[in-house]
């Protein structure tokens, strides 16, 4: 599953990034670790999707959302 | 002691933290005194410094750029790490976020890899003790060796606390050694390294050996370049070959383990030492509208309307004046219009003209009279004349930047902008250059990619300022009859150069640029709150001081050229206008004007009216005025060019895209650092705007 797909209000924990290295390292440094819990604030299918991780609500394009696999809780 | 630009320091601060942590305010409540900024809230790539006297001692502060990490990912990471080990200063500061230290501790942590010398600081404490979050100070301050302080930057408190603390660190001697995370299965990876590495380390290196094999083993390209300048290529050669091994292994790349491991220390930190009532995160209302579909996007350009309104109303009276005398309330709509801050402005510089030219007229040469008089006071006023606009809209920028609704702005404009090859951020860069677009190039440096800052600051020149707005109501209000007329033409005009600004932002993106994909939305939401008045002040002064600087000089410089142009000719100075160089050259470029069916006199004056809105865009009425001595108001001196409803729409089209004025042009050029960047955007607004105005003017005259 990847976070673009998740409804708001979902508890999901991140398992693996995609993307240019780039990219990842900047997910990572924000925040998402695999492992680190992800809490899904809004996601309305075409916007950005808004996720609260380590306490901070950080809001992601969608291709980026679609890039980082998660599991739900 | 050491030298800033700040001048004598006996302690040098370096000040780092993650964007919205509270650094800015934290600075401005510290250092009274503000050294230098240049640059837009939340994105602070120019150094800025401040001072302030503690127990007798100059503490100098240096504000690094907002960042996550340390990596040389960005330019900014690397500005912030290259100071850290550069030296210079004596004890860095790194704030963390009470109310989120789970992520704003990992910033604290990589600099305690590099060096000892830290002092962490937890903003927001009395925030972060209202949603019950308790921060243990002590317990942090044990585990990590490093002094830890509570502060809180909006009311003060602890300040005074961590000044002491800075001249405490500052003076004392370095015992410790940089911190050692447990990087697991990394760590025989990294010992290798260490041991080949250790070897060679010249006696002055800054970073340390541990620090340096991480690194390479993360793949940070600025550090491989660095080792192999200094130490050779096969150390780099071994920390690649390592790091393909250490993939192979275990299925992910050494970078993945190492910042895991860094927020894995960070949570454990947090556990023992942070202390959490358990409350659920709700939204608030505000929250929850930006986040709408709908609303959020409507509210969002709500605000920026507001900010509009409000900025050019405050400076020109328009448009609250026009709906004033809609009103019947024609006194009171003119009332504002001259008491605007344009119209004092004006007002003021009238009388400067005259006082100065009375004064001169006895002691000084003609000449010198109207230079001093037409070019520099001129010149100075129509510097001045920018400047109250911008710094309005600079103010309430800065307040929706502060208080963390531009973040949310940002965020609901970006499907909109996606579609044109940007983000939701450079709703910005278009909402200033709609007041002028000097401030609006130079924000698109808060812009993430580089890409997309190339293609806003090449294609928002195109965005109708208000000096082009300007011109675009003396000769709509002139030359169309019925407000409602009016009205359209002005708004069709806007429409259409907007319209044009996004789709050329898009096509220099995929076709100069060759990216095909729009830039990818990452943005922290910070929670909102009120502003502080100061932080906007303060970012509103400097932003302002930035544009005198970068446009000030040049709109300077060439209006006394555009003078000399005007008043002298071959035969040397010239009193009829159409005797001088400028006249020479509008009728050089008044073929041109045929296009539209404008003929004779008219042809070159427009023509050369265009040439001196080059200058600056409301250059275009005071040529129209100039040419036309016998005219007694700027309505007469439009009506005596004798050009026809489909003419003046095709020239105010025309106008509004020909050319970026001087101003733009040097700022695309000082912030793209390339000149084929401004000649480009000379060379495609001038074509752009002969076959768009030329176009209209055909479909115009077939159907009217």
């Amino acid at each position: 599953m990847n976070l673009a797909g998740i409804p708001p209000g979902s508890r999901v924990r991140v398992i693996s990034l995609y993307g240019g290295r780039e990219l990842q390292r900047r997910l990572m440094e924000m925040g998402l670790v695999p492992g680190s819990l992800v809490e899904v604030v809004s996601n309305n299918n075409r916007g950005p999707v808004i996720i609260r991780v380590r306490g901070v609500m950080i809001a992601l394009g969608r291709g980026m959302a679609s890039r980082i696999i998660v599991e739900t809780l | 002691m050491k030298r800033l630009s700040v001048g004598e320091c006996d302690i040098v601060v370096a000040v780092a933290g993650n964007p919205n942590v509270g650094k800015s305010t934290l600075f401005n409540r510290l250092t009274g005194e503000l050294v230098h900024v240049a640059n837009w809230p939340g994105v602070t790539v120019a150094r800025s410094e401040g001072r302030v006297i503690f127990d007798g001692r100059r503490i100098c502060f240096v504000d690094l750029p907002g960042t996550y990490g340390l990596s040389s990912t960005s330019p900014e990471e690397r500005v912030a790490r290259d100071y850290i080990v550069s030296g210079e200063p004596d004890v860095i500061l790194v704030l963390a976020d009470a109310l989120a230290p789970e992520r704003t501790l990992y910033l604290p942590v990589q600099v305690l890899e590099l060096t000892p010398r830290v002092i962490v600081a937890f903003n927001k404490v009395d925030a972060a003790h209202a949603t019950g979050i308790h921060i243990h100070v002590d317990g942090f301050s044990r585990e990590l060796r490093i002094p830890v302080i509570a502060i809180s930057a909006s009311t003060g408190q602890g300040l005074e606390e961590l000044l002491r603390t800075i001249v405490e660190e500052a003076y004392q001697p370095p015992r410790r050694e940089p911190l050692t995370i447990n990087y697991g299965t990394l760590e025989p990876y990294i010992d290798r390294l260490v041991e080949k590495l250790k070897s060679r380390l010249s006696p002055d290196e800054p970073y340390p050996a541990r620090w340096i094999a991480v690194k390479l083993l993360e793949g940070d390209e600025d550090v491989e370049r660095y080792v192999e300048q200094r130490y050779g290529r096969d150390v780099v050669e071994e920390a690649l070959r390592m790091s393909g091994e250490y993939a192979e292994t275990y299925g992910r790349p050494p970078s993945e383990t190492a910042i895991s491991s860094r927020y894995s220390f960070v949570d454990s930190l947090v556990r023992r030492h942070v202390v959490r009532k358990r409350v659920e995160y709700k939204p608030s209302r505000m929250d929850e509208a930006f986040l709408k579909p709908v609303i959020g996007p409507l509210l969002s350009t709500l605000i920026l309307f507001l900010i509009l309104f409000i900025a050019f109303t405050v400076n020109t009276g328009f448009p609250l004046n026009l709906v004033f005398s809609y009103m019947g309330y024609e006194g009171l709509g003119e009332a504002i219009e001259k008491y605007s801050l344009s119209g004092l402005l004006g007002i003021l510089f009238s009388m400067a003209g005259s006082a100065t030219s009375s004064w001169l007229s006895g002691i000084a040469p003609g000449w010198l009279t109207s230079l001093i008089d037409d070019g520099i006071i001129g010149g100075v006023g129509a510097v001045l004349s920018f400047l109250p606009l911008i710094m309005i809209i600079y103010a309430l920028l800065g307040a929706l930047e502060d208080s963390g609704l531009a973040a949310r702005i940002a965020m609901s404009f970006d499907s909109t902008f996606r579609r044109f090859g940007a983000s939701g951020k450079a709703v910005f860069p278009y909402i200033l250059s709609l007041g002028c677009n000097v401030p609006g190039v130079l924000s698109t440096r808060a812009l993430e990619e580089r890409e997309e800052r190339i293609a806003v600051a090449l294609s928002v020149p195109l965005v109708p300022c208000q000096a082009r707005l300007v011109v675009i109501m003396a000769f709509a209000s002139v030359l169309f009859k019925g407000g409602l007329t009016q009205a359209l033409v002005v708004l069709s005009i806007y429409l259409l150069a907007i319209t044009l600004a996004l789709i050329v932002g898009k096509a220099i993106r995929a076709l100069l640029l060759g990216k095909k994909e729009p830039p990818e939305l990452l943005l922290e939401i910070p929670p909102i709150h009120n502003p502080s008045w100061r932080v906007v002040w303060w970012h509103t002064w400097d932003n302002s001081k930035h544009f005198l600087k970068k446009a000030g000089t040049v709109i300077l410089v060439l209006s006394i050229v555009s003078w000399f142009l005007l008043s002298y000719g071959p035969g040397g100075a010239v009193n009829n206008p159409a005797d001088s160089y400028a006249a020479i050259l509008g009728r050089l470029i008044s073929p041109l004007a045929s296009i539209y069916g404008v003929h004779g006199d008219a042809a070159w004056k427009l023509a050369y009216a265009f040439e001196n809105g080059f200058i600056a865009k409301e250059g275009v009425l005071d040529a129209v005025m100039l040419l036309h001595p016998q005219a007694k108001s700027i309505s007469d001196a439009v009506r005596a060019l004798g050009i026809n409803v489909v003419q003046a729409y095709s020239f105010l089209v025309a106008m509004t895209l020909y050319v970026p004025c001087v101003a733009t042009i040097a700022v695309i050029y000082s912030e793209t650092r390339r000149a084929s960047y401004a000649a480009l955007t000379i060379a495609y607004m001038i074509i752009l705007a002969i076959i768009v105005s030329a176009g209209i003017y055909w479909a115009l005259e077939a159907l009217l």
